[in-house]
């Protein structure tokens, strides 16, 4: 009886343990990447992240563009302006498109 | 014989560009001067905004209206952008002949879009923008890029050009779409 009750004590404690070491871990670290418009380009415009990583896009160029999801325009950034920017947090691989100037295409590759 | 038609009035802008570097040449050794470079600039793309107001009147089609709704604001932005550059140049864009060719040429354009409807205008009208964009940016890079002498405007020219091409390629990629 005394026994178990040590064990369980024992158990316990291990698992506090655990729950707080857990808790000092650095958290997976968020990278912030960035991907230029410029000259009617995506620069990169395939790039490779990982889930939860961030994406600035920054438009350089002197027309307005757009970032949106190419397969079922999940999501949108709205037109960034010259010097204007957006940021993406990445939930999943995904193709995109500037619904500006449709021909403009990009790539992001969860790994 | 009828074909030769078609293919002769097709690239009307093309040819006034092309004449402009001929008679430009034998008028004066130098061609454009930079108020004429800039003159041309902007009125090639006022002209373009034009054909858009036109199809916001004429198309139904989504792709053919988002496609004049991009060249609307972005040649509005080149505008924007050229009249800020020559005004901090103390540059007065100065009307010459191609200024004047390349009017005269949009109002045939015009009046053929006007009387176009319906399926038949996204045709004309697309088709035109095809025409229109290669033979500016032909224009851009063999006569204006050349002749511009102020470095800044040279370089703003440049600028200008990866946009025409990207327009050309949206152009044809409608086209493709009206074609099927
Ligand atoms: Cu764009």
């Amino acid at each position: 009886m005394k026994q178990l009750a040590y064990s369980s004590g024992v158990v316990t404690g291990i698992i506090l343990l655990l729950l707080m070491w857990t808790a000092c871990q650095p958290a997976p670290r968020v990278r912030e990447l960035t991907v230029e418009i410029a000259q009617m380009q995506f620069v990169p415009a395939d790039i490779t992240v990982h889930k939860g990583d961030k994406i600035r896009f920054v438009n350089h160029d002197m027309v307005a563009h757009d970032i949106t999801e190419e397969t079922s325009k999940k999501w949108s950034s709205s037109p960034l302006q010259l010097g204007q920017s957006w940021t993406l947090e990445v939930t999943g691989s995904a193709n995109y498109y500037c619904s500006i100037h449709e021909v403009m295409k990009g790539k992001i590759r969860v790994e | 014989m009828k074909k030769n038609v078609i293919q002769l009035s097709r690239p009307l802008v093309v040819a006034s560009f092309l004449l402009l570097g001929v008679t430009g040449n034998a008028q004066q050794n130098k061609g454009l001067t930079d108020p004429e470079v800039a003159s041309v600039a902007v009125t090639a793309n006022q002209i373009d905004i034009e054909f858009a107001k036109i199809a916001f009147q004429h198309s139904r089609n989504p792709e053919v209206l988002n496609f004049a709704k991009t060249m609307t604001n972005d040649h509005n932005a080149v505008i924007n952008q050229a009249v800020a550059l020559v005004t901090k140049l103390k540059v007065t864009p100065q009307t010459n002949s191609l200024t004047r060719q390349l009017l005269a040429d949009a109002e045939k354009t015009k009046k053929k879009l006007q009387s176009a409807k319906g399926a038949g205008f996204d045709k004309v009208y697309i088709g035109n923008e095809v025409a229109y964009h290669r033979s500016v940016i032909s224009a851009i890079e063999t006569v204006l890029i050349p002749q511009a002498e102020n470095a800044e405007l040279k370089s703003f020219l440049q600028a200008v050009v990866p946009a025409l091409k990207t327009h050309l390629s949206h152009a044809e990629m409608v086209e493709k779409m009206l074609n099927k």
